[in-house]
């Protein structure tokens, strides 16, 4: 395993055997020699730096942002009017539950992955994550369990059981297609970048904090994201679990869920929920980070009552535990489990409105600075507060009766996951572009972008409230005229609306693309500290190097780069600079380690994710070729365990005085 | 300039207050603000006060917000002090919220179980749900006149200011049964029975929906619920009740029930009906269809709908007659029927000549082996115009 800085004297080395050959790039126990490529495009694809790999995170679910986004067009083109023609049932039933799933499993789990990936190490001050080689492994998981949900849509339909695939519905009877097949197995897949991704977090979080930074010094999103990877790393086995099972009821003959050999389809609903609920605090804790990060460098103020916002995320991430049948109020469970979950749901509105109330403080005396950043992060303040009230009606169990399988409940959760968790990734794609790519996003393109979402965004899912409570049901792929109604409140016109604010909407996200674009062919480089941020991953160049930091900061304060560039006057109370950020900067690369290691690229991970996917096709068309994938992945298992873990003096690189790598003795 | 706008305003906000108030009466038939009944009255008298707190912390927050963004904005002022919290504040905004919830909450426990109360239940009816129907199943109660069973689809007929308790259960995947003006929505789950306590106050029928996906046809899996008064209803159990009368001979309807006993009666029950021999005709549907049941059709012009609610059998101007009868005209206008001039002949006819067409279920022939050979919902049988010319005029006669 990669070592992250070198060995102090005095540490010993395990030593080999004598006689052993010492292991280089070029001679080594696995069947396959070191890659060395530090450019191109095999220094991506072999890659285990963290930052490498968070903008592949990034880059897969922008894609497949793109294409769940796409797939909602086509949903709401069809519901414009009464009896849509645009997609059949059969299609209509694919495309909203592939909408979800692309967007849950695919586009904002790992598009917070991919901050965590790139920005955790940075915020604790340190030089990569605990686990390399795994972290690559992860990626890789994510980008075949991605393309094995989707290659369904090629061979023969895609999964047509709605993103919570309830049984029965999902048998092999009721979902005739390979959809399901595809979508259990691409997930199981997936579900293994998840999981080893939350190890791997858990652990570098816990071990490798810069000197001086206690847990509560730590950077809030860090903090949440670390709530989160305890969430993923409970919540990750159930649903393995339950997909397996749906597996072999698929595919051989088990009888899991079959209702005349005796199953209660209502197993399928506790598993699939157990591990549901706190995924929605998966997909809404990294956005709760990034604006607690945001706000308080915007507002040129400390976040208020950091320590209430900790153990809020904290409760949040206990709690979400216990309030998972509160998606079964219908389902007949009966009024004491009722009651339970019921009251248990309204207790996690608590600690969710105590972010609210602290982010509001942070902005209540400061020094607002509106970029773009900061636009999404207020928006995300008023928007998620909707779709948390709206919450709050249906946590009262008979309430929720009325609204739940209604367009309510589609209003709600797209307030809480759209005004909520992908504003903030949109904060946090303003905020912190120039620090990966060291160039500004186009902030006046960046309002636009902004005010387009926001008005495409409350066009689309607010007449969603008043569609579910005048009765229209979800997942219908047609709606009729004779239950539309009249007057103010009629189906008809607020479908109209929703479907134009979903286009108002793709405009939208289509200037992002757009900036995005225009960034990438400006030549003009970001300042070194554009926001005057306050926390250590602003405290190196930008994109940073290699090795992250010349040398590991010493934290003594909470936004710790903050307070080493201002200094509280006595007198006034206010802060005064005492240093640029290029001079903090500069006294850290003046003080840079002689020796720095980082880990060495590798094929296995890579190597071992592929044998995945062979496996989960061989299980659908051949055993053989399943086997085939066994093979591919114990052969991988054997190159990982005997590459060097070691790796020899001519590894390590010297940082130069300009803090960039220099010729490195890979060649 | 100031003085336009805020007339442009006030006039703003009147029109939408007229749209409001003007609206109320044709709002969409699944309204779920307007409880026809004891038990939607209960949620709906729970569920008002919380949307009426929750709008108004909603306007708060939002006004905060606002107010922090207008007055704090960067004019130049210095950076501000570092201050990092009032922990006494903190606790007091985190405790208020949590007392609202806390009596929230006590009034949910009561609702929650009052509406799970079975013990004054005045008329059983037993649902079950298929992939897209309902199946309504009255057993023997003998105090409403239900002396043999009743098996009935379509519609669910009930007895005004009566409590009603449904017992759900479903034949293939989970179905819901929602019928917003009289109570919230339960799921229907196969090898389990749950149940839902229903009533109305007054006569007419109430719009519902299937709410759980349950497949291709979810979107047209609906349920129309008709609540008529005690005496009513009395007439429509002993209208379901009587005795089959065959079609005289020599009519084109005795041609029909000649083809329903060759094509249909294979799926499709009719009590009473015979064979040319003499023996009663027995459905088996369990023997051609996946999840066992097809609608009994036995007094199937006393509907006022098929194909698991998705179609009229009511032209539109005789269903809208019935549908907005008022309450004294309600019971008799319903108990009248379909006759030849009000039979929506053409969605009949179409799904007779190819219901798979009109409405898309698994009866492709090309998949049945994932059914062992069986089908689900109503295949294409093929039938001739002129079939089809006697089956109409057959089933008209199932009265």
């Amino acid at each position: 395993m990669a070592i992250i800085e070198r060995p102090a004297p005095g540490i010993i080395v395990p030593a080999l055997p004598a006689g052993t050959p010492a292991i280089t790039p070029s001679r080594t126990f696995g069947a396959l020699k070191r890659p060395v490529a530090s450019t191109g495009w095999k220094s991506w694809l072999f890659t285990v730096d963290h930052k490498k790999l968070g903008l592949m995170y990034g880059a897969t679910a922008m894609f497949f942002f793109i294409v769940g986004g796409l797939e909602a067009v086509l949903i709401r083109l069809q519901l414009a009017a009464p009896e849509g023609k645009v997609l059949n049932a059969d299609l209509y039933n694919q495309m909203f539950t592939m909408h979800a799933t692309t967007m849950v499993f695919l586009f904002v789990m790992p598009m917070a992955a991919g901050f965590a990936n790139y920005f955790v190490p940075l915020q604790i001050g340190a030089r990569d994550v605990a686990f390399p080689r795994i972290n690559a492994f992860g990626f890789w998981c994510l980008l075949a369990g991605g393309i094995v949900v989707n290659l369904a849509w090629f061979l023969g339909g895609a999964a047509d059981g709605g993103w919570f695939m309830y049984a029965p519905n999902s048998g092999p009877v009721f979902s005739p297609s390979r959809g399901v097949d595809f979508w259990t197995l691409g997930l199981q897949i997936a579900g293994i970048a998840s999981l080893t991704g939350a190890i791997n977090l858990i652990v570098t979080v816990l071990n490798m904090r810069a000197p001086g930074m206690t847990l509560m010094k730590m950077p809030v999103f860090t903090w949440l994201i670390t709530v989160v990877q305890f969430l993923l790393l409970f919540a990750i086995p159930v649903i393995t679990v339950a997909l397996f099972l749906l597996t072999f009821q698929r595919s051989f003959g088990a009888q899991f869920f079959d209702v005349a050999a005796g199953a209660d389809p209502l197993l399928w609903q506790h598993l699939f929920w157990i591990f549901g609920h706190p995924e929605v605090y998966v997909l809404i804790l990294p956005s709760f980070g990034i604006v607690s990060e945001v706000l308080p460098v915007f507002s040129r103020k400390p976040l208020f009552g950091y320590p209430f916002v900790v153990f809020s995320g904290a409760a949040i991430g206990f709690v979400g535990w216990g309030v998972w049948a509160h998606h079964m109020f219908a389902s007949g469970l009966g009024p004491v489990s009722v009651a339970v979950f019921s009251v248990a749901t309204m207790a996690i509105a608590v600690p969710t409105g105590v972010k609210i109330i602290n982010w509001t403080l942070t902005m209540w005396g400061g020094k607002l600075v509106f970029s773009t950043a900061m636009k999404f992060s207020v928006g995300l303040i008023v928007l998620f507060t909707i779709g948390g009230l709206s919450g709050v009606t249906h946590s009262v169990a008979p309430s929720d009766t009325q609204q739940t399988d209604t367009y309510y409940i589609v209003a709600h959760f797209h307030y809480v996951l759209f005004g909520g968790a992908i504003f903030g990734l949109f904060s946090g794609f303003y905020y912190w572009w120039p620090k990966m790519f060291g160039k500004m996003l186009n902030e006046r393109l960046g309002s636009w972008n902004f005010w387009f979402m926001v008005i495409g965004m409350n066009m689309t899912f607010g007449p969603m409230h008043i569609l579910g409570l005048q009765g229209q049901p979800r997942r219908m792929y047609q709606w009729t005229e004779a239950r539309a109604g009249e007057g103010f409140f009629n189906i008809a016109f607020w479908n109209l609306v929703a479907s134009i604010g979903s286009l108002v909407l793709t405009f939208g996200i289509l200037l992002f693309l757009i900036n995005i674009v225009i960034t990438a062919r400006s030549k003009v480089r970001a300042p070194l500290d554009p926001w005057n941020a306050r926390s250590l991953e602003w405290m190196t160049s930008s994109p940073p190097k290699e090795h992250n930091f010349d040398s590991i900061p010493h934290v003594h304060h909470l936004d710790e780069f903050f307070h080493r560039k201002y200094e509280e006057d006595p007198v006034t109370h206010t802060m005064r600079e005492v240093a640029t950020a290029e001079q903090v900067l500069a006294e850290l690369e003046r003080n840079a380690d002689t020796n720095i290691h980082m880990p060495s690229p590798s094929y296995w991970p890579l190597v071992l994710a592929a044998g995945l996917p062979i496996v989960s096709l061989g299980i659908l068309y051949s055993i053989p070729v399943a086997i085939a994938g066994g093979l591919v992945i114990l052969y991988a298992v054997y190159g990982w365990a005997l590459e060097p873990s070691v790796a020899v003096e001519g590894d390590y690189e010297e940082p130069s005085s300009n803090g960039h790598a220099v010729g490195t003795t890979h060649g | 300039m100031m003085k336009s706008r805020r007339l442009a305003l006030r006039a703003l906000a009147a029109t939408g207050a007229a749209a409001f108030l003007g609206s109320c009466a044709t709002n969409a038939p699944q309204d779920t603000w307007q409880p026809k009944g004891p038990n939607a009255k209960m949620i709906d008298d729970l569920q008002q006060p919380v949307f009426a707190v929750a709008g108004i912390i909603g306007i708060i927050v939002a006004a905060a917000v606002g107010f922090a963004i207008w007055r704090y904005k960067d004019r130049g002022q210095p950076i501000p002090e570092q201050t990092h919290g009032k922990p006494a504040l903190e606790i007091t905004l985190t405790v208020i919220p949590a007392l609202i919830l806390a009596v929230v909450g006590v009034f949910t426990f009561r609702v929650i179980f009052d509406l799970a109360r079975t013990d004054d239940t005045q008329l059983v009816i037993n649902v079950t749900g298929q992939q897209w129907w309902w199946e309504y199943d009255y057993p023997v109660q003998n105090e409403w006149g239900i002396t043999q069973p009743i098996i009935s689809s379509g519609q669910l007929v009930m007895p005004v200011g009566t409590k009603v308790l449904l017992r759900e259960t479903s034949r293939d995947v989970i179905h819901s049964y929602w019928i917003p003006a009289l109570n919230g929505k339960r799921d229907a789950v196969p090898g389990r029975v749950h149940t839902l306590r229903l009533e109305a106050d007054a006569p007419g029928i109430y719009a519902g929906q299937c709410t759980e996906f349950c497949g291709l046809s979810h979107a047209n899996m609906r349920m129309e619920a008709v609540a008529l008064s005690n005496e009513d209803f009395a007439k429509w159990v002993a209208g379901q009740q009587a005795a089959y009368q065959p079609p005289a001979e020599g009519t084109l309807a005795k041609e029909g029930e000649s083809v329903f006993l060759n094509q249909c009666v294979r799926c499709h029950q009719v009590e009473g009906l015979k064979r040319a021999d003499g023996t009663l005709a027995i459905a088996a549907p369990d023997e051609n269809v996946w999840s066992g049941a097809a609608p009994n059709l036995t007094k199937l012009m006393s509907r006022n709908t098929f194909a698991g609610a998705m179609f009229n059998l009511l032209r539109d101007a005789c269903r809208d007659d019935v549908w907005r009868a008022d309450s004294a005209e309600f019971g008799a206008k319903y108990l009248a029927g379909v006759d030849e001039t009000c039979l929506n002949v053409n969605d009949l006819r179409a799904w007779l000549r190819n219901a798979p067409e009109v409405k898309p279920m698994y009866a492709n022939p090309a998949l049945l082996a994932d059914t062992n050979g069986k089908y689900r919902g109503m295949p294409n049988l093929g039938l001739s115009e002129s079939d089809i010319d006697k089956l109409v005029a057959y089933l008209l006669t199932l009265k």
